[in-house]
């Protein structure tokens, strides 16, 4: 097939195979470069300070690897950053990918909620996974710099009834984040699908200061999904009661799997 | 002289010191040697003018014995002096082996048994060598050309698979055992037996001992058990299992549990034996429902592991993926569950029968495609009892170093180590052949046990394995690529493969033998074989062998598996190592190493499946990583220093070192190396990755 590369951001990473970046699918992903966010705790700090130091993965290759994989392995692909949604010709990329075959999934942290529902209009993504920093009304403490948070919430709100799938999710970082912050970002999210926590990583941040934060323990870990399950859950099932179970360690959750 | 004269005291072998008696050493020379009486005379006149002259006052046997192979040798007798050798070893090695633990196989723990099974295993080891293998043989074993595996055992079969149906249908009645007890009447007295006939044959094999269809052959038993109780049963079975370090050495059971979703063909029609040894009057593929639910409490088990969260070592599942699979009711829920253990614990091993053929697995990698004569034995199941013999690995890259780039000469000696490993294929077998003919009270008496008019041990149907290590190297010194670096170094391996392949053909018709390849786990192999070519070889092999050579922590690669350290996508993995896969009957797998990802369970059953329909591969697992701590004895995902639960520095790491789980504080340098090496399939902003566990 004849092939012309549109315009397009420079993709900075390209992994063919990963079992980890869409839940449930085995996905190729797409890492672009530069983001709006400083957040201190971010883990692809030359991603986001100084992508034009990293080489560029050519379109035709990432496509000729498509092509490859497509018919037999991987029609899913994730759109990942850095922070996708700053690229004005994101959209060309993801048309190109979208007319490979693929299935998308974008990676934002909602600060552009009129480009996610750009996509979505146009029928360009299956799947959106949101970043959540913290709690809204502080945002800026989380993300190291001034934030509109009323589009942040416009991006809740719209990828909560656009009706694609999709996940929140929140990293947990010691002195960053109190306990409390994450059950308050639980109960704003209060009806949605999941609320993924993700362990800190304290191997290479943003701000050198953070590499040295030890994250919680696994039990404490345990201890949060467990509460934060709880918050969520009540929302779907209508109650009002808000108050986390702090102190509860394992969570039912884990074996009801099993039998699904 | 009168022997009298001398007053000397000797200490003996029989815990007593006699005197000195010079005609002891004449009966000894006659005895055990071919020399004649006069000879024998002036031998042991000139040791003990030798020991007068000395002035010593008490003597031990083996030292005598020594002085007088020194005179054999003055004399020319070697063919004599071999015979009278005396095995056996030093002090200090014995001192350090009561005092620090093998490292030659991680599945080995520390203890007075352990140290006993290695002090016999060194004596058995001498004896091999010097007599049940010939000359050239032995010295290609020494000098690292070939290797033959578990020569402390050779005495004793290879591996070995297994049949429940066995003790079902007779009991246990072992030979020389102090009770008999007939079949089994209820699942957990079925469950005792089984644990206790594999402990059994596990002091009769060197290696595993593999159990067929084991969900399929326990269902009649369970049915009318509830749920809980089935559980139960699972519970008890991987227990006991895992538990128990009492066979030989302190060591676990090697043990397989071949697992299967669906009634394989060759067993629906086939009537199920059920409580009591009788046939229940219905057939295998009447026990579908309950065979599933004993599969998948068995999963349930596995996914909780140990008491400590740990995976468990042993058992290890071994799932069969079929055509017939894929038509079985339920079989995305249990791929789902079989992959959630896969990415939590890692126990999982998916075993892909493509096509017509069924197989048998057993060992790290061995399986054993089923011929037409199997599957009559099929329909009766408890004849359906396989082993190999031995295990014969050779040093690939070796054969690189000497042909100098030359082609014709490379796989000339390619042949020609095959066809060295093929006669000590023979050796073993004349040994065997008179262990086991001198029947029940001989030393394999459990082999000979007759209760279905042939002996248990199947001599006839027994395998011939022949390995490889190190393809990749030996591609390496040859083209100058890695068989990951170019399509055509790719090609130049499986030409090798294909070669060996043609050869076990060949071989299998010239001596009428039953001779397989296989892929070598090598767990010490891989590591022998390259220090002992650091030694010949270098300063060629120190630019070849894998790990760190200034360490000591040297490997090849396994078989034919890729380079362990190069970055590659899973999908490249399992296709480009699935390709020599078909070219080595006895069974091959791919190992994606995932480090502490820790993907979903949906991902990877759909990299399965793929895999499955997509690759010629044969078998893969997947292997995570853990930390255990010794003192909180909790248990955290990833190698780590210190426990990510309380902080302690007292943690062992647990990962998979060639075909089961186990502490890397036992393992062996090579496997070090090799750890340190293992491509993880975290790339790329890995820190990325590792966050992405939910």
């Amino acid at each position: 097939m004849p092939f012309t590369a549109p315009d397009c951001p420079a993709v900075k990473g390209f992994i063919e195979t990963s079992f980890v970046d869409w839940k449930g699918h085995l996905a190729s992903v797409l890492f672009l470069g530069g983001c709006n966010f400083r957040c201190p705790f971010c883990h692809n700090r030359d991603l986001v300070l100084n992508p034009g130091g990293l080489e560029d993965v050519p379109i035709e290759y990432v496509v000729a690897t498509i092509r490859k994989y497509r018919a037999q392995w991987i029609d899913n692909i994730v759109v990942t950053g850095g922070e996708p949604t700053i690229h004005m010709n994101l959209f060309g990329l993801i048309g190109l990918l979208k007319s490979e075959g693929m299935s998308i999934k974008l990676d934002t942290n909602g600060s552009n909620p009129s480009v996610v529902k750009g996509l979505f209009n146009d029928g360009l993504i299956d799947c959106i996974a949101m970043d959540v920093k913290g709690p809204l009304d502080r945002y800026s403490r989380w993300c190291g710099l001034n934030v509109n948070e009323r589009k942040v919430r416009e991006s809740i709100e719209f990828i909560m009834e656009c009706g694609i799938d999709y996940h929140f999710r929140m990293t947990v970082v010691p002195f960053l984040h109190r306990e409390e912050d994450v059950y308050t970002v639980a109960a704003e999210l209060q009806g949605a699908k999941d609320l993924i926590i993700q362990t800190f990583r304290p191997d290479v941040t943003l701000n050198p200061a953070f590499s040295r934060i030890k994250p919680f323990s696994a039990d404490k870990m345990t201890e949060i999904r467990a509460n934060v399950s709880d918050i969520m859950s009540k929302g779907k099932t209508g109650e009002q009661e808000r108050s986390p179970r702090l102190g509860t360690v394992g969570s039912e959750h884990d074996q009801e799997n099993l039998y699904q | 002289m009168e022997t009298t004269d001398l007053n000397l005291f000797v200490r003996t072998s029989e815990e007593s010191i006699s005197g000195w008696n010079r005609s002891k050493i004449v009966d000894a020379l006659i005895r055990e040697t071919l020399i004649d009486r006069d000879s024998a005379d002036e031998i042991s006149k000139e040791v003990e003018q030798m020991i007068r002259k000395s002035g010593i006052e008490v003597i031990t046997a083996p030292l005598i014995r020594e002085l007088v192979n020194a005179r054999l040798i003055e004399k020319g007798l070697e063919t004599s002096r071999k015979m009278h050798t005396r095995l056996g070893m030093p002090l200090y090695d014995v001192d350090s082996l009561i005092l620090h633990p093998n490292k030659e196989n991680a599945n080995v723990p520390h203890g007075p048994e352990a140290t006993n099974l290695t002090l016999a295993e060194g004596i058995k080891k001498e004896y091999a060598l010097l007599s049940v293998f010939s000359q050239e043989v032995a010295d290609a074993h020494m000098n690292g050309d070939i290797h033959l595996h578990d020569l402390g055992f050779v005495d004793r079969p290879y591996c070995s698979g297994q049949s429940l149906e066995y003790i079902k249908k007779f009991g246990l009645d072992l030979p020389h055992s102090l009770s008999m007890a007939k079949p089994a009447k209820h699942a957990e007295v079925l469950l005792a037996h089984l644990v206790k006939f594999a402990a059994a044959l596990q002091s009769h094999f060197a290696g595993a001992i593999g159990w067929d269809a084991i969900n399929i052959f326990f269902a009649p038993y369970i049915e009318g058990m509830s749920d809980g109780d089935v559980k139960q049963l699972a519970q008890m079975l991987i227990f006991e299992f895992s538990q128990q370090a009492v066979a030989r050495g302190g060591q676990a059971i090697f043990t397989d549990i071949n697992i299967y979703w669906e009634i394989p063909k060759h067993f629906v029609t086939v009537p199920a034996i059920g409580p009591g040894g009788k046939f229940t009057g219905k057939t295998y593929g009447e026990y579908q429902k309950e065979a599933q639910r004993f599969a998948w409490k068995l999963f349930e088990v596995f996914k909780e592991g140990d008491g400590a969260g740990r995976p468990f070592f042993f058992p290890k599942p071994i799932v069969h993926i079929t055509e017939k699979f894929f038509h079985t009711d339920g079989h995305m829920d249990f791929l789902n569950l079989i992959s959630d253990v896969a990415s939590d614990k890692g126990n999982t091993y998916y075993v892909f029968d493509r096509g017509e053929t069924a197989k048998i697995s057993e060992c790290c990698r061995l399986s054993f495609k089923l011929e037409e004569s199997d599957l009559l034995d099929a329909r009766e199941p408890w004849r359906m009892r396989y082993c190999a013999l031995q295990n014969v690995s050779l040093n690939l890259p070796r054969l690189a170093y000497m042909a100098k780039n030359d082609d014709t000469k490379l796989f000339n000696l390619i042949t020609e180590r095959f066809v060295l490993a093929v006669r000590a294929h023979k050796e073993k077998r004349v040994f065997m052949e008179k262990l086991l003919s001198l029947g029940e009270n001989g030393p394999l008496a459990l082999l000979t046990m007759n209760r279905d008019g042939m002996p248990y041990l199947r001599f006839n149907h027994a395998s011939h394995l022949i390995g490889m290590v190190g393809l990749n190297e030996m591609v390496q010194i040859h083209t100058g690529e890695e068989m990951h670096d170019s399509k055509r170094a790719l090609k130049f391996g499986i030409k090798a493969i294909a070669h060996m392949n043609l050869l076990t053909e060949k071989m299998r018709r010239q001596e009428n033998m039953k001779i397989v390849l296989e892929q070598t786990p090598a767990e010490s192999t891989s590591y022998r074989f390259a220090r002992l070519d650091l030694r010949y070889f270098s300063p060629h092999a120190g630019r070849i062998v894998k790990g760190d050579v200034a360490s000591g922590e040297v490997y090849y690669t396994n078989s034919t598996h890729l380079n362990v350290k190069h970055a590659m996508n899973p999908i490249e993995r399992v296709t480009t190592e699935g390709l020599f896969h078909p070219l080595i009957e006895a069974g091959s797998i791919s190992h994606v190493w995932l480090g502490e990802a820790q993907p979903s369970k949906e991902a990877i059953a759909d990299f399965v499946i793929k895999t499955f329909k997509h690759t010629t591969n044969d078998q893969i697992a997947f292997s995570p990583e853990f930390t255990t701590c010794n003192k909180c004895h909790r248990t955290g995902r990833g190698l780590a220093d210190t426990c990510s639960y309380c902080g302690s520095t007292d943690v062992d790491g647990i990962t998979r070192i060639t075909g089961y789980f186990t502490k890397v504080s036992s393992w062996n340098k090579g496997k070090l190396g090799e750890l340190k090496d293992r491509y993880r399939n975290v790339e790329f902003f890995s820190e990325k990755r590792k966050a992405a566990n939910d």
